[in-house]
């Protein structure tokens, strides 16, 4: 081929692309348009009411607003460093804290135990939604249903008395030793039937083929589900773990129905605590802080499970 | 389809939202959706007078107070609204947004319809800008039909105050009535027992002057405790502390003249229910007792409205109070018209007898951004009333206590 | 027999040979002793709403109810109180246009993200998606003093745009997922014939998204039924409280009504809830199984 010819080709190809490309550019930006009066409604609302807010209320948490005083005053980590000295946070960390291991412990644990004993049980369905049946309720209903069980009078002091056959009169809500293991029954009781769906779920779409070789081979239950089941389970077992620490680090409406006779109600949990500090004692930019802290953790946890989920999905693969 | 259907839906959904305000009505802002009955009363009297009061009432305190600090904070203070003393008056009026009354009370006290020193509740440094939603002073209710069982007579002394206790538990009855009900309650003993033992600690104790874990707080603990261990106290835990005093779980009712309204509606005889202060303890000699004040508030603005202005002289009127105190049973401090109720008139006349120093409630007088966690804490005592939590409770009150004092100066 | 459902015959299907019976009887045994012991609340309360307040207070709180009289005394009495037919009416109405709402504009801005191409495409998604990554808490201040600069606060056309907005990210990513997998080849055909995007997208997409769409809907709405804390930051007057709000509300300041009462209004606050799963819960599940 001659040298003049090839240099026509090229410039012509080059020509071309950039045509190419250019026209590629103004239907992108076409689209473009087109894409963002699609999304518009949706990213002003997400937008306006929920990104905004996170942004001002990072901002708050630097201010110095408190009562009727302006909001306008830089206060730099001063909100951070009081956060630490305050007793209530410290008390409602701890509480805080102790959510997050039972809410991960309780309901995997029991969940996981229920999705293998009910898999292939004859009425199995009946048992599922009786398990389940409980996380239908609204949180503030189902505090409610187990405020009255828990009353000095109530169903669960009954029932002791029953047992022990002396009256019993323990205010399970009342004391400090016993309000928050109350509260958290009353949340594996909630939660336990969705872990369980969800693993059913996982469990049913477990690849059939490495159970059946094993089983071949003559593997017992026990090894079986320790070496075959659990890492094939790993991913669901992971998403309902972070699921559980994200719901029990930011457990509120439990709380405020059921701590509503707890003094100390405002160390409960971090929640309680931010929601007193801001709508019972105004500290709003101390509020703001609280709420900062929550919103990182929360947001490390995210960014966690990320990570470990590709992990597991390679893992699997 | 279906969010067609949900179009119109929305859009009344809007218009419920859009309201439209009538010319020269004037709006009462409150925290107090139990009594909108017995204002819009008191509303519908003053339209004869050609005052277009409107009551506007907010869920709850905590939304209210919040929203009015972002009213204030953003210069758009409500002309009328109603308020708490003590601590909170101090702060809102030091926004410099609410109207002096001076002039007002001057009329007030004038023709003898307040008597002096009420004007002291409403004030700050001196100044008064605010006159009485309602004023209650803090009393003990007892059944009538026990103390005549038992042949008990209202107590005058500690001592008596002692036995009648000790005769009332002997007969296999709880003599006080306390709970925790809402959160609140805890301070109503613990600001009864210092003032009775020792009123200058008391005053201390909301100036700053006065430590949390001072020997006079220690001894209150201390008392109270020893009244605890002797049973003469209802279960803290209860949630229905009125009708508790019905059902005769508790003699006697440590609690603001307001309740007696409450127990006419829960269905106490009213004519079975007694009242006395609560005696002081030995060497403390002047009378002393606790008022809880309410106020209604004005912005400078409003000053400057007439019909402001106008709806304020109704309300303390002869005719206002009136019509407040027969529709809420509330006394207002108006002493040219009956009292609400005979309890009342009867705390009246005790008062008349003997001149009593006037002690705002702890709730008003403790540092605002403290009251939440000092009642808290209360509480936490009532619910293990032994000297070790006492302790405790002592040492994270004084905590807090120092904290706040230490940002600021104390007299 | 005949109402086995397709799952439960592919169980039966892959059901291995029956466990030796010990074995198997003590499985079942197990199962109804946790079954019963999750339904003992739930007893209680069932016993509860049946007595009057006089006699909830004379008898032990699992002794049977002498009549079932007194039930529609409780409830006049708990939705006289609880102020629980405006609370409905707000919660319907919360819950109605809030999930719906949200459900269709999810499916809009889903629609470009999942079947055009344009720059920083994936940047969009994760700006409407992060509105998922927050606690709440850090909503709550700002939205309070927002609403009440907008004059917002306590209004319904206020609780019904922050709803929406809570529920659009979440639509959005299942929505995005199921176009995904839909075939472009109808796309293609469409833009041919001279559609645009907008006809395309109501006349193609959507149809072919009525099982995702009232699956999450579905979930959305429950979500939206449930919620107590937002109501009660910025709705909590009595004409724009939600019907959880109310309930706390009514629990806060009437506790004197008695247990029963309050159990009542808690049962009441439940049932549409309850209700819609028992209906729907196939929906219900494949919500889950799409999340």
């Amino acid at each position: 081929m001659n040298p003049l010819m090839q240099h026509d080709q090229q410039l012509l190809a080059r020509i071309g692309l950039a045509h190419i490309k250019a026209r590629e550019r103004a239907r992108q930006r076409r689209q473009l348009r087109v894409a963002l009066r699609f999304m518009a409604p949706a990213l002003l609302l997400v937008g306006g009411l929920l990104l905004l807010p996170v942004l001002y209320n990072i901002w708050l948490s630097f201010t110095q607003w408190q009562l009727f005083e302006g909001r306008d005053d830089f206060a730099g980590w001063q909100n951070y460093i009081q956060l630490s000295d305050n007793p209530y946070f410290d008390e409602a960390l701890g509480n805080t804290a102790l959510w997050v291991v039972a809410s991960v412990l309780f309901p995997l644990s029991l969940g996981l135990g229920m999705a293998l004993l009910f898999r292939r049980m004859p009425g199995q369905e009946w048992f599922k939604s009786i398990i389940f049946l409980p996380r239908i309720l609204a949180p503030t209903a189902a505090g409610v249903m187990w405020y009255y069980v828990y009353a000095p009078q109530g169903m669960l002091n009954q029932m002791l008395g029953v047992f022990t056959n002396m009256p019993v009169e323990t205010g399970w809500l009342f004391e400090e030793q016993l309000v928050t293991p109350a509260i958290i029954l009353a949340f594996v009781w909630q939660s336990c039937g969705l872990v369980m769906v969800l693993l059913l779920l996982g469990l049913a779409a477990l690849p059939r083929d490495p159970l059946e070789a094993a089983r071949m081979d003559g593997a017992g239950p026990w090894p079986l589900f320790r070496h075959i089941t659990l890492p094939l389970l790993a991913p669901t077992l992971l998403m309902v773990v972070i699921l559980s620490v994200l719901a029990g680090f930011t457990v509120f409406d439990l709380l405020w129905v059921m701590g509503a006779n707890y003094p100390q109600q405002r160390t409960l949990s971090l929640a309680v605590f931010m929601y007193f500090e801001a709508f019972q004692k105004n500290s709003w930019a101390f509020a703001a802080a609280t709420a900062v802290v929550i919103g990182g953790v929360v947001l490390a946890v995210t960014w966690l499970q990320t990570l470990l989920q590709a992990r597991a999905d390679r893992m699997v693969r | 389809m279906k969010h067609r259907a949900l179009l119109p839906l929305l859009l009344s959904a809007c218009c419920m939202y859009s309201t439209t305000a009538m010319a020269k009505e004037v709006q009462l802002f409150n925290d107090k959706g139990f009594w909108s009955g017995p204002l819009q009363t008191v509303a519908n009297a003053a339209r004869a007078d050609g005052i277009n009061l409107k009551i506007s009432p907010y869920a709850n305190a905590e939304q209210y107070k919040t929203f009015i600090q972002a009213s204030v904070a953003s210069g758009r203070t409500p002309e009328l609204f109603t308020w708490w003393t003590g601590a909170s008056l101090n702060t809102l009026a030091a926004t410099g947004q609410l109207a002096p009354l001076g002039a007002l009370w001057q009329e007030m006290e004038a023709d003898g319809r307040f008597q002096p020193g009420v004007k002291e509740l409403f004030s700050v440094n001196g100044q008064p800008y605010a006159v009485p939603l309602q004023l209650s002073r803090w009393v003990v209710l007892y059944d009538k039909r026990v103390f005549a069982r038992l042949g008990l007579k209202p107590p005058a002394s500690w001592a008596e105050l002692q036995t009648v206790a000790a005769r009332i538990k002997a007969a296999g009855q709880t003599p006080f009535l306390a709970t925790t009900q809402d959160g609140w309650r805890g301070f109503i003993w613990f600001q009864e027992l210092l003032l009775r033992t020792d009123p200058k600690a008391y005053t201390g104790l909301n100036n700053g002057s006065v430590a949390y874990d001072s020997p006079a707080v220690r001894n209150v603990f201390r008392i109270w405790s020893d009244m605890y261990a002797k049973g003469w106290f209802s279960d803290p835990r209860s949630n229905e502390e009125i009708n508790d005093f019905v059902r005769g779980k508790g003699v006697m009712y440590l609690f603001g003249e307001w309740a007696v309204g409450l127990l006419d509606k829960a269905g106490f005889p009213l004519k079975e229910l007694g009242v006395f202060i609560l005696p002081n303890a030995p060497g403390v000699q002047q009378p002393a007792i606790i008022v809880e004040g309410a106020p209604i508030v004005a912005s400078r603005k409003g000053l400057a409205n007439p019909e402001v202005m106008k709806t304020l002289r109704f309300w303390v009127s002869n005719q206002g109070a009136q019509t407040w105190g027969k529709a809420s049973g509330n006394y207002i401090g108006n002493d040219k018209i009956a009292a609400p109720n005979a309890l009342i008139s009867q705390v009246n006349t005790q008062l008349a007898q003997k001149r009593h120093t006037l002690f705002l409630r702890l709730w008003e007088s403790v540092p605002s951004t403290l009251q939440g966690e000092m009642v808290a804490e209360f509480n936490r005592f009532m619910l293990k009333p032994d000297m070790s939590t006492a302790q405790h409770v002592m040492q994270r009150m004084q905590s807090l206590n120092a904290a706040y004092w230490s940002k600021r100066k104390k007299p | 027999m005949q109402n086995l459902s397709p799952q439960e015959l592919a169980w039966i299907a892959t059901a291995r040979p029956p466990t030796p019976s010990p074995l198997r009887w003590g499985k079942t045994l197990c199962g109804l002793a946790l079954a019963l012991l999750w339904l003992l609340p739930f007893s209680y309360v069932l016993l509860a709403i049946f007595k009057s307040s006089a006699e909830y207070a004379a008898s032990a709180p699992l002794s049977l109810p002498a009549s079932a009289a007194p039930l529609l005394d409780n409830i006049r009495m708990a939705w006289e109180q609880a102020g629980m037919a405006q609370a409905m009416l707000n919660s319907t109405l919360y819950a109605g246009i809030g999930a719906a709402l949200a459900v269709l504009l999810a499916a809009m801005a889903a629609y470009p993200l999942a079947r055009m191409r344009f720059p920083l495409r994936n940047l969009w998604f994760l700006l409407l998606f992060a509105g998922t990554v927050f606690p709440f808490q850090m909503y709550l201040i700002p939205l309070f003093f927002g609403f009440q600069w907008a004059e917002l606060l306590d209004t319904h056309l206020g609780m019904c745009l922050l709803y929406t907005a809570i529920c659009i990210p979440f639509p959005v990513l299942v929505l995005r997922n199921y176009m995904q997998n839909l075939s472009l080849e109808i796309d293609q055909a469409a833009r041919l014939d001279g559609a645009s995007e907008l006809i395309l997208f109501w006349r193609i997409i959507l149809p072919n998204l009525r099982g995702p769409m009232s699956a999450v809907f579905l979930l959305q709405f429950t979500w939206i039924w449930n919620d107590m804390l937002f109501s009660s930051v910025l709705g909590n007057s009595p004409e724009t409280r939600s019907i959880m709000n109310a309930l706390l509300v009514f629990q806060g300041s009437y506790a004197q009504s008695g247990p029963n009462i309050m159990l009542t209004a808690a049962v009441l606050a439940s049932l549409p809830t309850l209700l819609l799963f028992v209906l729907l819960r196939r929906q219900f599940m494949q919500g889950l199984r799409v999340s």
